[in-house]
């Protein structure tokens, strides 16, 4: 249990964390930028490609065929003139121009259709190939009337569709619990010692026991509150929604906090000075910002990175939180995640416990 | 009686350029405190008088020898020894964001106790202060601050590191009056200082600390007798400084 001094001193350290109005407000400022770039900018369904569209065929298929590119709303297609379309392409107007040859007809006998693409811009382009040709299969069974033998019925299970916020969001509080608590144990240690309060407080009969528990659970209470906020921010503004179980997901911002937490200790038991504190701890925090599948899949690095990217504790705390609030899944199906975890908590746990040795780290 | 029991002190260091080697920061140092004197520790800059503070507090470990304050063993039983001393160090700094009324009160809470605050910050003036943050005091503001967080826990033994250095004059006159009214009160006071006449005045004696080694330990009274250099015709006997300058030097240290 909870002693009336660890009480004391948490209720102290928890207002001098919540007077500091100014990196509260920076470390709410952040996340919430990047979240309204990336939530206002995508808005989940995917843009529809400027196609020009250069018809130098007077067939009726010819024809048929563009009408369909243009019922297609995928596109937004303008007919004209090569010259003048291909002018806009160059301009970035255009994604793209599709040449219709004049030999487009019943009788084509594999007739050569032309795309110009800035290829520098069309990322989808893998997208876009299957689509059209898909269409041209489309135009020539029915010219052929040939029934299709196979059809493909895309159904979507999750039954919602994923937005690139829904998967931010998780990562990116991930990220702010990291950045807290690396920031709330270990350079507030540092500045402490660095005025000599540590050393102040070590002539008192102290424990470093009740000096621990109090920041931790301090930085907890404070960490908490600012993920409520986030949260309560990309609920209401962009309607991001926590399909799975709540206290499970505070449950796992809980375990991330004391991992990191404890990875803080460890620095400012270890950094002597405020430079070598901020350089050691953005050794840890800026690699992992982008190795930890927070802003884009792990999957989607280059494979020799990927199973180091995995062991990382982020990687973990970020899986677990966006497994628990995209999918709904329950703890027992992230077990591996959980293992991560687990190991981590013990040995960023025990490690600083070792390096945090009270009359060193006061003096 | 003594409070203060100090025997062969040391606390050596490695030496920065040779490792093997060590210099002694502090070296066999023996000296008795009285309870309820004001007892002032002397020396130049790198003398060993803050080393011998940290090792008396609990902050730096004891290499040899041996310190006793009320009969309690310093380094077997710190946590003791923290109960019934008060502490202000050199450095004065606090929690921002924090006021007096708040850290006095977090200060007491470390001792297991509850303390009357406004009636530890009228003591040293600053009742007015109590909802200040420690950032706005003044100099000598911080410096009766600090005494006062020293005094949360009624000690029997009160540390004061360097007190009125920096201070000015009304600053100084005002913080001697304060520890003089805590002395009569029954506090054991030890203090060190670079400032003679505070030396003189304050201190009902005095020990001279130079390269480690304690040099001397009387009254001022009977120090000026014995070390002062006799001026040739004024009735006078010199002073503390003239003491201090004759038996440490006047080669500049640091």
């Amino acid at each position: 249990m909870l002693t009336k001094l660890q009480l004391h001193l948490t209720k102290v350290f928890m207002s001098i964390f919540l007077r500091d109005r100014q990196s509260i407000f920076f470390s709410l400022f952040f996340p919430i930028i990047l979240m309204s770039v990336f939530g206002f900018a995508n808005t989940g369904e995917s843009e529809p490609l400027k196609l020009g569209i250069v018809n130098n065929s007077s067939s009726e298929v010819a024809l048929e065929f563009s009408q369909m590119l243009i019922d297609n709303p995928l596109f937004i297609t303008t007919v004209g003139e090569q010259e003048s379309l291909r002018t806009q392409l160059v301009e970035g107007e255009q994604t793209m121009v599709l040449i219709l040859p004049e030999s487009f007809d019943a009788q084509s006998d594999g007739a050569e259709l032309r795309l110009l693409v800035d290829a520098a811009q069309v990322q989808q382009l893998g997208l876009i190939m299957p689509l059209l040709e898909q269409t041209l299969i489309a135009i020539e069974r029915e010219f052929r009337n040939i029934e299709p033998m196979f059809s493909l019925a895309v159904e979507d299970v999750k039954a919602r569709s994923q937005r690139y916020i829904d998967f931010l969001l998780p990562g990116l509080m991930a990220m702010t619990i990291m950045q807290l608590s690396v920031a709330g144990s270990g350079f507030n240690i540092v500045e402490f010692r660095r005025k000599g309060i540590l050393k102040r407080l070590f002539v008192t009969p102290i424990k470093p026991n009740d000096f621990i528990t109090a920041i931790v659970l301090a930085r907890m209470g404070i960490v908490l509150i600012q993920l409520t906020l986030l949260l309560l921010f990309a609920v209401t503004i962009f309607n991001v929604s926590i399909v799975g179980n709540f206290l499970t997901f505070y449950l796992m911002i809980m375990l991330g906090t004391f991992i990191f937490l404890c990875l803080g200790f460890c620095l400012g038991s270890v950094a002597k000075t405020q430079q070598s504190v901020m350089m050691v701890g953005n050794i840890v925090i800026f690699p992992q910002m982008f190795l930890s599948g927070i802003f884009f899949p792990i999957e989607a690095m280059p494979e020799l990175m990927q199973p180091i990217a995995q062991l990382l504790p982020l990687s973990f705390v970020a899986t677990a939180m966006r497994e628990v609030a995209n999918n709904g899944t329950s703890l027992l199906e992230i077990t591996p995640t959980l293992i991560g975890i687990a190991i981590w908590l013990v040995v960023s746990f025990v490690v600083s416990v070792r390096l945090f040795v009270w009359k060193e780290v006061a003096n | 009686m003594s409070i203060i029991e100090v025997k062969d002190l040391a606390k050596k260091y490695p030496l920065p350029d040779d490792k093997s080697k060590f210099f002694y920061a502090v070296d066999g140092i023996s000296l008795n405190i009285e309870a309820g004197e004001i007892f002032g520790i002397l020396g130049p800059n790198g003398a060993g008088k803050t080393t011998t503070l940290e090792m008396l507090e609990g902050l730096n470990d004891i290499d040899s020898g041996s310190a006793t304050i009320d009969g309690i063993d310093v380094a077997s039983r710190p946590y003791e020894v923290k109960q019934i001393i008060g502490v202000q160090l050199q450095a004065n700094e606090y929690f921002d964001n924090v006021s007096l009324d708040e850290l006095l009160s977090l200060f007491a809470a470390l001792y297991g106790r509850d303390v009357d605050t406004a009636e530890l910050l009228s003591k040293v003036n600053l009742l007015e202060k109590a909802q200040a943050k420690p950032n706005n005091l003044s100099g000598g503001q911080k410096q009766r601050f600090s005494i006062a967080c020293a005094l949360v826990n009624k000690p029997k033994v009160l540390f004061l590191d360097e007190p009125t250095t920096g201070l000015d004059p009304q600053a100084k006159h005002n913080l001697w009056d304060l520890v003089r009214e805590l002395n009569a009160a029954g506090m054991t006071i030890v203090l060190t200082t670079h400032n003679m006449e505070e030396a003189e005045t304050l201190c009902e004696r005095i020990a001279i600390m130079d390269h480690g080694k304690l040099i001397a330990e009387d009254t001022p009274q009977n120090l000026i007798m014995k070390h002062a250099p006799e001026p040739p015709q004024a009735p006078l006997h010199g002073n503390i400084e003239d003491v201090f300058l004759a038996l440490t030097g006047h080669g500049l240290r640091d």
